[in-house]
């Protein structure tokens, strides 16, 4: 059925080209918009004293051949350098607006990107943290040449020629037509070019984020290599993708040294066409173009405006290079997810939320992706010791991350802790009471004395090493609490490391403890290391949850809820 | 100063032969766009001067027209030729540098090794090597070519124009150039070094935070890392705008030298016409000269600018680049004996460390034979298969392997006998394939489904979808206990005469460790098996045991 044509949908053919240059890179780009045309406008200015000072030079040749006084050079040539250097002002003045205005997008865009990604829910759907690291560091810093030059630039170009055409042609309308000419195959050549720079771009960032996982892989089973004699062909690996990462660039680099050839080449044909045509006029061998002939003089500025008629086309493709890899970088930002509502509260220091402790869940869900995951019914008073069981992948993490704010419950279920539900407001203070022991140790980039005392209390850790059995661990390090361990505990055992961890969780004397697999992979002694120790933490009064398959561990539990794969 | 050479010798060498195209081509870009310019102004002026005498007829003007359309076409030319060389081969020096950083890095001590932090070590492969990329483009390339054109410059000029204005354009250039550039230097010296050291550190910021998210969150201290992250930020950005500030006012520098010298090159230029001792043409020849070379310098100030993040990158790059690879002699036949593996009064301290870990052991090991070293967590039984993999240094004491002392085995022949499976063994992201591929050059499907079904891991492959099967980042997708018997059965396929275990069966139930410790035995009957133990299973399996501690 055919519907009347209705005003809305004109509206929308309307905007529609609009809409079309309302990319990712337009959003980014947009606080950047009012430096960017006042800088083009201090470009513009600097622009129009060109001619000026082609003039002066024409006046001082032309007044050597007709034997004019001396002074008319000095003149001439004063101007000449004074233009110049006011022209050198104008440029750098609009380079600090541009450079501001970029800085304070890169600001934004940074502070953005990381306040979303540090609140993301652990487990979610976000980059890997060695992309995340490239992205904010290597690729956001892209924008700034898109930012400071490809607007000036483009509005340059739609200025600057036209008024060196008209200049041109007042002169001799032939030199005005080789410029004409010249001039509109420029922006054939850039939007061909330009197209494929941004394919070649998008696949150069590609390249440079797989070399980034490689090596980050590589460099984490360095000793396996070593012991496995693989070095040579994990080299060779390595090698194929640093080439990769040369072919790709490279083919970046070719498609932009094309584009500014064939620039330069219509730039350069077109002044020597200029200082051809004007040498064949002035020796009248030449009768047409020039309205009944030029004059020495006219001739130089002619051949002094040439190249500064091509300049700002050229200087508008260089920062169509720059365009292509911002939208790369604009398009990868996009492409992030961040529809995932983020975990609940800020992850800041907070004072305790008050009140006992009781901890009720009932009837709750999280969403995964498009699965919505059963959390278990738990009541759990202060001082109580639960394990979950059950299969992997049946929601023992989630249910954990819940319970912690790092997860949201889906609208229906409750969480209530100390009395209240858990929301926003409260999660920071609610987990102010929380410690966490993870299956995976991750050292922070500081002295193990700071990762042991994450909350910053500034007490002394030695009771805490000491329930967890960890003080000889200490001990062995060189520096002792001052040691700065690998990020996975590099430099102790596994063992070691998760013996750390707890020693951690016990230092935060916790009225709630949470774990994940905690004896998981571990020998049975260190196993009933930690085991003895979270014992010692509930002995203090802590309640403790705990995702466990470890008989053991269960065992040692007031008791044990089992969740179930939903059929 | 000398790292920076050191460097530029490096990016030479790998493509000597392109590079040396490539400069002779940068030199050809300069003086012909000064030709052509300078040809262009003397030609107008001349055939305006003929076209006035009405000499007309008697002026040579196809020499001159052929020669602006010849420097026309030779500038843009030599310009495309001179980029693509240069910079596919600095590429290609760079791609070097990278592989020679990873395998330095993967011969550095044990030590060094456990401790890397993967972020660090990254951002000296990326970020430090991309800094270098200018070292050839961007300075030492631009320096000698700019150099050179001035001298050629100064040549034609006094012998074509006048001694005066060849010494003015040529010192000013050359004086204002270098005052101007060592300005921009000196100001963006400081601010350079400390922009990238602020991006890496921005860079592991980022990195920490991802990985220990949950940490950060339950512990409350995922605020204080985001403000360290954008602390990092700032500190980055100011060194980015003093940076910037450093290359503005050297770009206003040199424009206002350029129109200077241009403007005294049209005066002084005057000046000899009007006392008759040049044509007007030579005058224009010289001015317009004058004013094109004036990009010899606009491409130096970027280079200068960042010569301290070069120099400061040159540095980490080349930290340890000097060291030789460790010496050890060839494989020989070693003198026969009942011990394949024997440590004598084995002694091994920490650096630094207040007390022993192991204190005077001694241990034989005979081919076929297995020996458990049993004892409490942190007595020193890692560090002992470290000692004997040769990994470590004994304080004290030695170890023989084959009747040899461990030292004096060279790499690949000491990893050709002896294997030994870490604690924490890691798996590379990959298929099952490039995992197993690890341990050999040659592997062949039916020796792959063999060491799987050594380590009762066939069924579960098979299961996933065969070799092919893709696992994530170090290893993701396996579970702990089947990562485990990966890491095993790779080192089965090096078939080594001394196979040196930690922990074996550690996250896997009784009976798959009986069966996998079964399999271990069988594929390698006479290989000596040295294992670090805790479980019952693996020493119920061993045929001595030893307890330390």
């Amino acid at each position: 059925m055919r519907r009347p044509p209705s005003s809305s949908d004109a509206d929308r053919a309307a905007a529609a080209p609009a809409a079309r240059h309302r990319g990712p890179l337009s959003k980014i780009e947009a606080p950047a918009r009012r430096a960017q045309a006042r800088a083009g406008m201090l470009a513009l200015l600097g622009g129009l004293l060109w001619p000026m000072q082609a003039a002066l030079v024409a006046w001082a040749v032309s007044g050597w051949l007709h034997q004019a006084p001396l002074s008319r050079t000095l003149w001439a040539g004063g101007g000449f350098a004074l233009l110049g250097i006011l022209r050198a002002v104008l440029d750098d003045l609009g380079g600090a607006l541009l450079f501001r205005a970029a800085d304070k997008v890169l600001a934004e865009q940074r502070a953005r990107l990381v306040a979303r990604e540090s609140l993301r829910p652990p487990g979610g759907a976000g980059p890997s943290s060695a992309e995340l690291g490239a992205i904010v560091a290597q690729k956001l810093p892209l924008l700034v040449p898109h930012l400071t030059r490809y607007r000036p630039a483009r509005l340059r170009v739609m200025v600057l020629p036209l008024i060196y055409i008209a200049l041109t042609a007042w002169f001799s309308w032939a030199a005005a037509l080789v410029l004409i000419v010249a001039g509109p195959l420029i922006p054939v050549f850039m939007a061909l070019i330009g197209m494929a720079a941004k394919d070649a771009s998008a696949r150069q960032m590609a390249e440079i984020g797989d070399m980034n996982a490689l090596l980050m892989d590589r460099l984490s089973a360095l000793i396996d290599i070593r012991l496995l004699d693989a070095t040579g062909r994990s080299a060779a690996d390595f090698a194929a993708r640093a080439e990769g990462l040369r072919a790709r660039t490279m083919a970046v680099l070719r498609i932009a040294f094309l584009s500014s050839t064939v620039l330069e080449l219509f730039s350069a044909l077109g002044v020597a066409m200029v200082a051809v045509y004007v040498g064949f006029t002035l020796l009248h061998q030449l009768h047409f173009g020039a309205y009944g002939g030029l004059s020495a003089g006219e001739g130089i500025f002619l051949l002094m405006l040439a190249p500064e008629f091509f300049q700002p086309l050229r200087d508008l493709a260089a920062a169509w290079h720059d365009k292509a890899a911002a939208e790369a970088v604009a398009e990868e930002l996009a492409g992030l997810p961040d529809t995932e509502p983020p975990v609940l509260g800020q992850g800041a220091p907070a004072a305790p939320l008050p009140g006992s402790l009781h901890l009720r869940l009932n009837g709750a869900a999280v969403e995964r992706g498009a699965r919505l995951v059963a959390l278990p019914a738990i009541a759990l008073a202060a001082g109580e010791a639960v394990a979950l069981t059950g299969p992997s992948g049946v929601g023992k993490s989630t249910t954990l991350a819940a319970i912690a704010g790092l997860a949201r419950i889906a609208p229906g279920g409750c969480l209530e802790v100390a009395g209240q539900p858990l929301t926003d407001a409260n999660a920071d203070a609610w987990r102010a009471r929380l410690a966490w022991v993870g299956q995976t140790p991750h050292f922070l980039d500081r002295p193990l004395g700071e990762n042991l005392d994450l909350r910053g209390t500034g007490a002394d850790p030695g009771p805490a090493l000491a329930a967890a059995r960890a003080t000889s661990i200490v001990a062995a390090l060189p520096d002792g609490l001052r040691a700065m361990l690998g990020e996975a505990g590099g430099g102790i055992s596994g063992g070691e490391a998760r013996r750390l961890m707890l020693a951690r969780a016990l230092m935060a004397a916790p009225d709630l403890l949470l774990a994940d697999e905690p004896t998981a992979d571990l020998d049975p002694e260190t196993a009933e290391a930690v085991i003895a120790g979270l014992r010692a933490l509930q002995a203090q009064g802590t309640a403790l949850i705990v995702a466990t398959h470890d008989p053991r561990l269960i065992a040692a539990m007031d008791r044990a809820v089992a969740l179930e794969m939903p059929i | 100063m000398t790292r920076l050479i050191h460097i530029f010798r490096l990016i030479w060498s790998a493509a000597p032969r392109a590079m040396a195209r490539g400069a002779l081509l940068s030199v050809a870009v300069l003086v012909f766009g000064a030709a052509l310019l300078g040809l262009s102004g003397w030609f107008i002026t001349a055939t305006g001067a003929a076209g006035l005498a009405a000499a007309g007829f008697t002026f040579n003007v196809f020499g001159p027209s052929a020669g602006v359309r010849a420097f026309a076409l030779g500038r843009t030319a030599a310009r495309y030729g001179e980029r693509l060389l240069t910079h596919d081969a600095t590429l290609r020096a760079l791609a070097r540098m990278r592989i020679d950083l990873m395998r330095r890095e993967s011969r550095a001590p044990l030590d060094r090794l456990l401790r890397l932090r993967g972020a660090s070590a990254l951002n000296r492969m990326t970020a430090d090597v991309d800094a270098l990329d200018g070292v050839a483009l961007r300075l030492v390339l631009p320096l000698a070519a700019g150099l050179i054109t001035h001298i050629l410059a100064f040549a034609a000029l006094a012998w074509l124009v006048d001694e005066t204005i060849a010494l003015w354009v040529a010192l000013g250039y050359l004086l204002g150039g270098a005052l101007v550039l060592a300005g921009a230097a000196r100001a963006g010296f400081g601010p350079s070094i400390r922009a990238e050291r602020g991006a890496q550190a921005l860079r592991r910021a980022v990195i920490d935070m991802g990985r220990a998210r949950t940490d950060l969150l339950v512990f409350g201290r995922m605020a204080a890392q985001r403000d360290a992250v954008l602390a990092a930020d700032a500190e980055t950005r100011a060194a980015l705008d003093a940076l910037d500030r450093a290359e503005r006012r050297a770009g206003l520098a040199l424009s206002a030298l350029a129109a200077l010298i241009a403007g005294g090159a049209l005066m002084i230029g005057g000046a000899l016409v009007a006392r008759a001792q040049i044509a007007p043409a030579a005058a224009a020849l010289g001015f317009f000269t004058a004013l094109a070379l004036a990009e010899t310098l606009f491409g130096l100030r970027r280079g200068m600018a960042e010569l301290g993040r070069m120099r400061d990158a040159a540095g980490r790059v080349l930290d340890g680049a000097e060291a030789p690879p460790p010496a050890g002699a060839a494989d020989a036949p070693a003198a026969a004996g009942p011990a394949v593996l024997a440590a004598r009064d084995l002694s091994y301290r920490r650096e630094g460390a207040a007390r022993a870990v192991l204190n005077g052991l001694s241990l034989e090991l005979a081919p076929g034979e297995t020996l458990a070293v049993a004892g409490p967590s942190g007595v020193g039984k890692s560090t002992l298969l470290f000692l004997c993999a040769g990994l470590l240094q004994p304080s004290d004491g030695d170890i023989t392997l084959a009747g040899r002392a461990l030292a004096d085995w060279d790499e690949p022949a000491l990893r050709a006998r002896l294997t030994l499976v870490p604690q924490r063994a890691a798996l590379v992201a990959g298929t099952i394939r490039d995992n197993l591929a690890l341990a050999t050059a040659t592997l062949d499907d039916s020796a792959a489904w063999a060491v799987l079904g050594a380590v009762a891991l066939d069924a579960v492959v098979a299961a996933r979808g065969g070799l092919e099967s893709r696992l994530g980042e170090g290893g993701a997708g396996l579970s702990g206990g089947e990562a485990r018997r990966l890491v095993l059965a790779r080192a089965l396929l090096r078939r080594p005469e001394v196979l040196l275990l930690d922990e074996p069966t550690e996250g896997l139930d009784p009976e798959t460790a009986a069966a996998v410790l079964r399999g271990l035995r069988a594929t390698l009957p006479r290989a000596a098996i040295l294992t670090a133990s805790h479980r019952a299973a693996e020493l119920a399996w061993a045929d001595r045991v030893i307890t330390l501690g």
